[in-house]
């Protein structure tokens, strides 16, 4: 079942320099802590100028879709699945 | 003298990604990974399955059924509605592997696209399939683990995309002049890209029944008694082996159009909806440098009836207004008011920027398209739809984005917004 949150959530990243790579590792929302252990997609969109980095990852439970603001540096949370029919 | 069958050495390489939709939301979203899925147009019962993944075509879901009928088929099916820009980005990901092998690459929609390797002689048989053992890796490596391709190797298009067909999901199959009568044992006439059951029906009447008889009918049969033209000859070196299809056709118009998820007949709900039609058909035309001379408006009625009519105008439309003006003068002239369920608008006979007469004056109409060039200025800085037409207010949510499925002309706009 997949949830829309739109809600703005604290992001740990790591950037790998060898692979040109960064990689949110840990999200923050509603005070629970959840640990990213693959990223299954990223890719970009531009809403006009504003170029934003959205990736679409999992803590192994649960499937969220991340949403980087590059202009304004916010990261929302927009989407939250368990892989489960609605 | 009958035609031989092409024995030159297989250079077209025809790539299909696997239920293109649903396997890019199964890369992403690792849990959907593996279970029946669809991609429709709205999540609502009546909204039509674009994409069915690999699991759901088992379980007998395909495209164009409602999303009821496939839960009908499997109750518990994952339901999910497009997200373009994922997609526009598989695919740009997908051509930026495939120009490694060769320049000329052809997107053929945003799920398929075919390499030309003639011009690279140096490159064999084995050399192509090793390079599609190597595209299907790769695509793999750097787009995603669950992302998987068809491919199909012959001599000219045609036969490409019907090798690439052959064994799906996850095929590589090359039809050369040894396996190419075998290969039209293994399949039926609608296998062929191009021929629908109205084709099937013209070939049944002419006698031919299976691949096999359409590729032993002389040209004489297929050009004058089946096709009765020259798509019969198309047919005929195309069945051999021969390319005929590497021809690009240039844009003539430009049209948008929209399922009304609720009926209606009412005029300012509908001219709403035209005006949403006309500002995204004008950005695109704008965005290519054209304007158009001509308008065509088409209207399907709840009760199964359709409407349309065309009309040239001497006057080049180029804004949002005058495309909008245009379409309501030909929308008002439908001879019965019913309730509308589907909405087309497109644009004909364009006239590239550079054919424009110049006028020595500044006019009312100079003025009006430089304010229509600012506007969409503004509009690419802070985003779609910040300054529209009054009448469009609160439409944000309707008519949203969408890719055209095996259109290939629509890959313009994708490589224009790049």
């Amino acid at each position: 079942m997949k949830e829309i949150i739109n809600e703005k959530v604290s992001v740990v990243t790591v950037y790998n320099r060898m692979k040109g790579l960064v990689i949110p590792c840990k999200i923050k929302w509603q005070n629970r802590i959840y640990r990213i252990k693959k990223i299954g997609f990223h890719h970009t969109i531009r809403e006009g100028r504003k170029l934003c980095h959205i990736f679409s990852v999992t803590d192994g439970n649960l499937d969220f879709r991340l949403k980087f603001d590059s202009e304004t540096l916010h990261w929302t949370l927009e989407e939250v699945s368990d892989g489960l029919a609605d | 003298m009958d035609l031989p069958i092409n024995h030159n050495t297989p250079t077209v390489m025809h790539i299909d990604l696997n239920s293109c939709f649903a396997t890019c939301e199964q890369q992403a979203f690792p849990h959907f990974r593996g279970k029946p899925l669809v991609v429709a147009a709205y999540g609502t019962p009546a909204g039509c399955v674009l994409s069915p993944s690999i699991e759901a075509k088992k379980l007998g879901i395909k495209v164009g059924m409602r999303v009821r009928e496939a839960r009908l088929l499997y109750r518990d099916i994952i339901v999910r509605t497009p997200d373009p820009p994922k997609y526009r980005a598989v695919h740009q990901q997908f051509v930026k592997i495939f120009r490694d092998y060769s320049p000329d690459v052809s997107p053929k929609s945003i799920d398929e696209a075919v390499i030309d390797f003639s011009q690279m002689p140096a490159v064999s048989e084995q050399g192509l399939i090793n390079i599609g053992r190597e595209i299907k890796q790769r695509m793999r490596q750097e787009i995603g683990e669950w992302i998987s391709c068809n491919i199909g190797i012959s001599t000219n298009r045609f036969l490409a995309k019907l090798a690439a067909s052959l064994h799906k999901p996850d095929g590589l199959d090359v039809i050369n002049y040894q396996n190419l009568e075998n290969v039209y044992h293994q399949v039926t006439l609608l296998d062929f890209c191009g021929i629908n059951i109205h084709f099937q029906a013209r070939l049944n009447a002419g006698g031919i029944f299976t691949p096999t008889e359409m590729f032993q009918a002389p040209l004489q049969t297929l050009r004058y008694q089946v096709f009765k033209s020259i798509i019969g000859y198309y047919w005929y070196l195309r069945i051999r082996g021969w390319e005929i299809d590497e021809v690009n056709f240039g844009r003539k118009s430009y049209g948008q159009s929209y399922a009304l998820p609720k009926p209606t007949a009412d005029t300012r709900e509908l001219a709403s909806l035209l005006m949403k039609l006309g500002e995204k058909m004008g950005r695109r035309l704008r965005r290519a440098g054209f304007s158009a001379l001509g308008i065509h408006v088409g209207c399907l009625y709840s009760d199964g009836t359709f409407w349309h009519q065309a009309r040239k105008f001497p006057t080049e439309m180029y804004t949002t207004q005058e495309i909008f003006v245009k379409t309501m003068l030909i929308f008002n002239s439908q001879p019965v008011r019913k309730k509308v369920t589907h909405l087309s608008v497109s644009c004909y006979d364009l006239k590239s920027g550079a054919e424009k007469q110049l006028s020595l004056l500044e006019t009312d109409v100079t003025h009006k398209r430089k304010l229509s060039d600012a506007l969409d200025q503004i509009n690419d800085r802070y985003g779609e739809y910040v300054i529209t037409p009054a009448i469009m207010m609160g439409m944000r949510d309707v008519v949203i984005d969408r890719i055209s499925y095996g259109g290939v002309r629509d890959l313009e706009d994708i490589y224009a917004q790049c």
